[in-house]
Order: C-alpha cells, then sequence, then structure tokens
C-alpha cells in the first residue's frame, strides 16, 4: 500500500527526533497510545482537527492533555504536527513511526486490544505465544478498549488473531 | 205632412221671398235675389258648354291616357303582388319542408348522440370495472407490502434491542476472573498453535 509522502516525511522526522533524544521506545509507546485515544474520541480528534481553532489554541489543548502525564519530547512531537496542520493523519504518522521503530529493532508490530489491562507477566507471554505463531518477534502495542467485552484480539502484519467476546458474541447475532 | 213636402214649401216661401222686384240707386232692376236674369243663364250656359267641350276636346286624351297608365300601374302592382304572394308561398312550402329535413336531422342527431351516449358510457363501465380491479390488486399490494415492511421493521427492532441486551448482559456477566480466563485461555490457545 502506497504512503503519502508527507505522512512518510513527518514518521520519518519524528522517529528521527525521538531517537536522537535516545527515548525512542517511550516516546514510540507513548504516541501509540496517544493515537489510539485520538482515534476513539470524537471530541479530541474535532478539536484537534478544526481550521477554525487557532494553531496556537491546538497546540495549547495538546500540551494541556499530555503534559505531566508523557515525556516533553512526545509531547512536543504531537504539538509540532497538529501546529502544522496535520492533526488528520496524526494516527498514520504515528503508526508508521512505531512501524519503523519495530523495523529498526527487527521486529513487527503486534497490535493486541483487550477489554482489560494486561499484566507485565501476561504481556511477555502473550509477545512469546505471538512470535512462536507467527514466526516473528514482536513488538507488543497493548490497546486497553472495553468494546471487545473480553478475550484479546491481536494484529501482526496482515495476521488477525481473534479471540474476543465480541466477535463471538457477532457471530452469534449473526446465525441468529 | 211628410218632411220632403214640409221642405218644398219652405223652399218655395224662401224662393217666392226672393221674387220681390229691386230698383237700385243707378235704375238698375232685379227681379230675383236668388235666380240670375234669364240673358244670363243663356250666356253663362253657352259658355259652360264650349268650356266643358275644349276641356273634352283638349284635356280628355290626357285624362284618358293619365287613368289608362294608373289602370296600368295598379295592375302591375296586383301582378307584382300576386307573384309575390306566388313566391311567399313557394317560400312557405320550401321553408316546411325544410323544417320537416330539420326534425329528421335532428332525430338522427339525437339518435346518434344516444347511441354514442350508450357506447361511451359502456366503454366507461368496462374502465371502470379494470380500474376498480387495478386499484384492488394496487391495496392488496401495499397491504401485503406494508404487513411485511411492519414485520421487517418489528423484526429489525427486536434484533436492535435483543442485540443491545445481551451485549449489556455478557459485559455485566463477565467478571474480573472470566477476564482473567480468557486471556489466559487465548495466550494458551496462541502458544500452542504453532
Amino acid at each position: 500500500m502506497s504512503t503519502d509522502p508527507r505522512i512518510e516525511g513527518y514518521a520519518k522526522a519524528l522517529f528521527e527526533i525521538a531517537r536522537a533524544e535516545g527515548s525512542l521506545d517511550e516516546v514510540e509507546d507513548e504516541l501509540f497510545r496517544f493515537a489510539r485515544s485520538y482515534e476513539s474520541s470524537d471530541a479530541l480528534r474535532n478539536a484537534l482537527t478544526n481550521d477554525m481553532i487557532p494553531a496556537a489554541k491546538r497546540q495549547a489543548i495538546v500540551e494541556d492533555l499530555l503534559g505531566g502525564k508523557a515525556t516533553s519530547t512526545t509531547t512536543q512531537l504531537v504539538s509540532m504536527v497538529v501546529g502544522s496542520g496535520r492533526g488528520r493523519d496524526l494516527p498514520a504518522i504515528i503508526d508508521l513511526l512505531v512501524a519503523r521503530a519495530s523495523s529498526s529493532k527487527n521486529l513487527e508490530v503486534a497490535e493486541v486490544r483487550t477489554a482489560v489491562a494486561l499484566s507485565d507477566d501476561q504481556q511477555a507471554r502473550l509477545a512469546a505465544a505471538l512470535a512462536n505463531a507467527t514466526g516473528k518477534q514482536v513488538n507488543l502495542k497493548v490497546v486497553v478498549d472495553p468494546s471487545v467485552l473480553g478475550g484479546i484480539i491481536a494484529t501482526v502484519g496482515d495476521t488477525v488473531i481473534d479471540g474476543t467476546v465480541r466477535t463471538r458474541l457477532d457471530q452469534l447475532k449473526a446465525r441468529l | 205632412m211628410s218632411l220632403v213636402t214640409a221642405a218644398l214649401v219652405q223652399i218655395g216661401h224662401f224662393v217666392a221671398a226672393g221674387d220681390e222686384v229691386v230698383v237700385d240707386s243707378e235704375g238698375i232692376v232685379t227681379h230675383s235675389s236668388i235666380l240670375p236674369e234669364v240673358a244670363e243663364i243663356i250666356y253663362g250656359g253657352l259658355a259652360s258648354v264650349i268650356i266643358f267641350g275644349l276641356i273634352i276636346k283638349f284635356a280628355g286624351p290626357a285624362m284618358k291616357k293619365g287613368l289608362a297608365d294608373r289602370t296600368s300601374k295598379i295592375q302591375k302592382e296586383l301582378d307584382s303582388a300576386a307573384e309575390d304572394k306566388a313566391a311567399a308561398t313557394s317560400e312557405a312550402a320550401s321553408i316546411r319542408q325544410a323544417k320537416g329535413d330539420i326534425n329528421a336531422e335532428r332525430a338522427r342527431l339525437l339518435a346518434d348522440a344516444d347511441a354514442q351516449a350508450e357506447a361511451m358510457v359502456a366503454d366507461f363501465h368496462t374502465r371502470l370495472d379494470v380500474e376498480v380491479e387495478e386499484l384492488r390488486a394496487r391495496a392488496a399490494a401495499d397491504i401485503n407490502t406494508a404487513r411485511t415492511r411492519g414485520s421487517d421493521e418489528l423484526r429489525a427492532e427486536i434484533t436492535r434491542l435483543s442485540s443491545t441486551a445481551a451485549d449489556r448482559a455478557v459485559a455485566e456477566s463477565i467478571d474480573d476472573a472470566t477476564h482473567q480466563d480468557l486471556i489466559e485461555s487465548f495466550i494458551a490457545k496462541v502458544g500452542a498453535s504453532a
């Protein structure tokens, strides 16, 4: 799938800045979680993409949201993207950055969605299980998503392993 | 005494009263205040005869011609009146004939109109029957569609409500232990799938 060169450019720039700052893993993880929050919140998405709101105001929203909860590098990177009017492309830029970061470590991004948070032990065993199942070392990214109801859905590249209650319930409804 | 006799007596008295001889200041004698003198009667009578003769001789032909022309004119007017009468009679006859034709034409037109009206009524009834049948069929189809749609909508609503209820019931029934069981089960299953 071809990607917009500008999105690739931003992803590469963010990746290089985070690596230069020496906090790639942390920044990558924070950006990933911010991207998922951005996708799930209409209010946040509208606030950061509304052209009627001045760029400085949008950047202030980002700093209010992330200040004290994320590293200053993460906050500045998101603020820069939003301030340059690329708020709509934020998830795509971050996903590309995460993929690039994982690739630099010979890892494949594994996006995992669960209804409740996973413990460190569960994350480690799940990463091992996914590596065993796909034959690739994975960079696990956990998203807490109550809409899955229960269980886990894991996406590694084009492979989707779905063990959620939501999917089983949908299948049951479809059968009914 | 009759009235005639009385009148003659009165005339006699009047004439007798006129026979009194009168002599004027110049010596001229008048024998009667009513009757002219004898000589005057003779001369006047002769003059009258001569005048009448001259009138008959010279004015007679013109008068005769005028009378003849007037007779001829009156005859022509009579002839013209007769011709006009004949023409009027002929015209009246033709009018009566035309009236008869008009009556026949009117009767024919009325008959045609009646026939056309009957045909139109028959055609109208036929089309009305067809339209009523179409309306009935359409109404039946509409009722059937509405019934099906109502049934579908009801089914969809039931499905939506039951889906929401199922989501809520499932979400509430999954406690933390179940979540952990599901997660562990998934990890074990994925780990064993290689």
